[in-house]
């Protein structure tokens, strides 16, 4: 007898009745389980094959498949992307299903899979946030062993595996990664290569090539076409990790086209202020290292929102680390604006639109903190610039609160479905 | 001359001093300002108004032709990079340990 089990509940609690009673049946004695995140990947077939013949060997009687958004519930296409990443754990645990009956046999009983999706009341950003939530789910479950994909990347355009392993190996639970070959080995940094991407990409230096050039001779034509080709080859697969759609893209390039007079407009006012502060005989500067946790997505985003606060002169991303910028400012007036967050709605309005833009400030989500100076809040981080501390030590109270706003809000779907086989 | 090319004449005027202005604080405040972090924040003043009026003083000078329009994607390119490369150096002296002026430090 073996059950399947999938629960959306963000905690990773598994409620289903038949599941807890089979757990409470197994009572006494402990149950070797096994945490196996799961993401669409060309050895994700020879993991779970992988993962069920250790299972069938006796080594686990436990195996959770489970999920991890990249995304937030309540981002605009949220919705789409768990009901893909729902599909593909249905897919997962039906490869799962199959294998056991191959084994079959007194061996394959015994064997519980269960499927999960956590991690959608936050954005996860690096390794560590990772490792923070497999980690919890593991604890909660009673697991102390987890099995990874070798091609495991979650956040889709940047090899985490190394990382991954590196921060798994600071927490109680056993890690391996599972001995499935390799069909292909991408480089860091790259994407998958689309149809759509080479599109965009190819159209968008075709198109800057004839800005400088002229679009009515033909030799520039024969140029421009072929500079374009090798600019698309070597390119589309850094410059976009996700596929350029409609209407996403247009949407953003309008609402990008309202933020560039609304950024003008406070370069130039700060400028006004960096330069007054500048030119004072006295020199009134007050400079320190500060804190801010954003929310908004990992990639272009963030990157946005950290060049546009570089943009403004007084405040300066000198690191981001996960969804932590650590920002220098010049003078407190700067340092106010950055809590005031501005840029950081701005940048979620370019990005997922007007209604995702309304938001609470830094300031009113407690996310900031001032690491410098008499207001000081938090200690300098100068250690861990070298990767030398945990960054649980670094994000402190404040995050902590904020992810517990972010667990009432949030809303579980909580249907669970049970095979009884 | 026309109103409009007496009125051009004289916002390419004001457009050059302005970006003359920010460059020369710019540069004031990469002598006066204590620390490297610093020195980036004003560093990249000269880049954003600086050559940012400046640019615009040539569009307009130039008006509607080819060159104007490379004049605009510069100025967009260096609104891209400059905040890169600020960054770039900023994250390397955080990464090599410098720890940012505070107000009381004796270096200077």
């Amino acid at each position: 007898m073996w059950w399947v089990t999938d629960t959306d509940d963000a905690n990773g609690a598994v409620t289903d009745d038949a599941g807890a009673a089979e757990t409470d049946a197994a009572g006494a004695e402990r149950r070797p389980t096994v945490v196996v995140p799961v993401e669409p990947s060309p050895t994700l077939r020879a993991t779970v094959a992988h993962v069920v013949e250790a299972a069938v060997d006796g080594e686990f009687s436990v195996v959770h498949f489970v999920e991890i958004a990249s995304w937030r519930d309540g981002d605009p296409g949220s919705g789409d992307r768990t009901a893909e990443a729902r599909r593909v754990l249905e897919r997962v645990v039906a490869w799962a299903e199959a294998d056991l009956d191959d084994a079959d046999g007194d061996t394959g009983d015994g064997v519980t899979v269960v499927s999960t999706l956590i991690g959608a009341d936050e954005y996860l950003f690096g390794p560590d946030d990772y490792v923070d939530v497999i980690a919890e789910y593991a604890e909660d479950q009673g697991a102390d062993t987890v099995v990874l994909d070798p091609e495991y990347t979650p956040v889709g355009n940047t090899a985490l595996l190394q990382p991954l392993e590196f921060a798994l190996s600071n927490t109680p639970l056993a890690v391996r990664t599972a001995p499935v070959g390799r069909p292909t080995r991408r480089e860091r940094l790259r994407s998958e290569a689309t149809g759509v991407r080479f599109a965009a990409m190819f159209g968008l230096s075709l198109a800057f090539y004839f800005v400088l050039g002229d679009p009515l001779y033909w030799f520039d034509w024969v140029t421009g076409v072929a500079t374009a080709v090798i600019v698309s080859i070597t390119l589309s697969q850094i410059s976009f990790d996700a596929d350029p759609g409609v209407p996403r893209t247009p949407q953003r390039l309008v609402r990008g086209a309202i933020y560039v007079p609304v950024l003008l407009y406070e370069i130039v006012v700060a400028n006004l202020v960096v330069a007054r502060v500048i030119l004072d005989p006295r020199l009134p500067i007050d400079p320190t290292l500060n804190r801010v946790r954003v929310i908004v997505g990992s990639g272009l985003p963030l990157m946005t929102l950290a060049n546009s606060i570089t943009l403004t002169p007084g405040t300066l991303t000198v690191r981001a680390r996960d969804s932590n910028l650590y920002v220098h400012s010049l003078v407190p007036w700067a340092r106010e604006g950055l809590f005031d967050g501005s840029l950081e709605r701005w940048t979620r309005f370019v990005y997922y639109g007007r209604s995702a833009a309304r938001l609470p400030t830094p300031r009113e989500r407690e996310d900031y903190a001032v690491l410098q100076g008499p207001d000081a809040t938090e200690e300098l981080p100068i250690a861990a610039a070298d990767g030398g501390a945990t960054p649980g030590d670094e994000t402190g109270a404040p995050p902590d609160e904020a992810a517990a706003t972010a667990d009432g809000d949030e809303t579980n779907a909580g249907d669970e479905g049970v095979t009884d086989e | 001359m026309d109103a409009v090319g007496t009125l051009r004449v004289w916002l390419i005027v004001a457009f050059t001093l302005l970006g003359l202005f920010f460059s020369l604080v710019s540069m004031t405040g990469v002598l006066r300002l204590p620390d490297v972090y610093s020195r980036a924040h004003t560093a990249s003043q000269a880049d954003t108004l600086g050559a940012g009026f400046g640019l615009a003083a040539v569009a307009l000078a130039i008006g509607l032709e080819g060159a104007g329009f490379k004049t605009v994607l510069l100025l967009f390119f260096i609104f891209v990079t400059n905040p890169t490369a600020a960054h770039a150096i900023s994250r390397a002296a955080f990464e090599e340990g410098i720890v940012p002026w505070t107000e009381g430090d004796d270096r200077r």
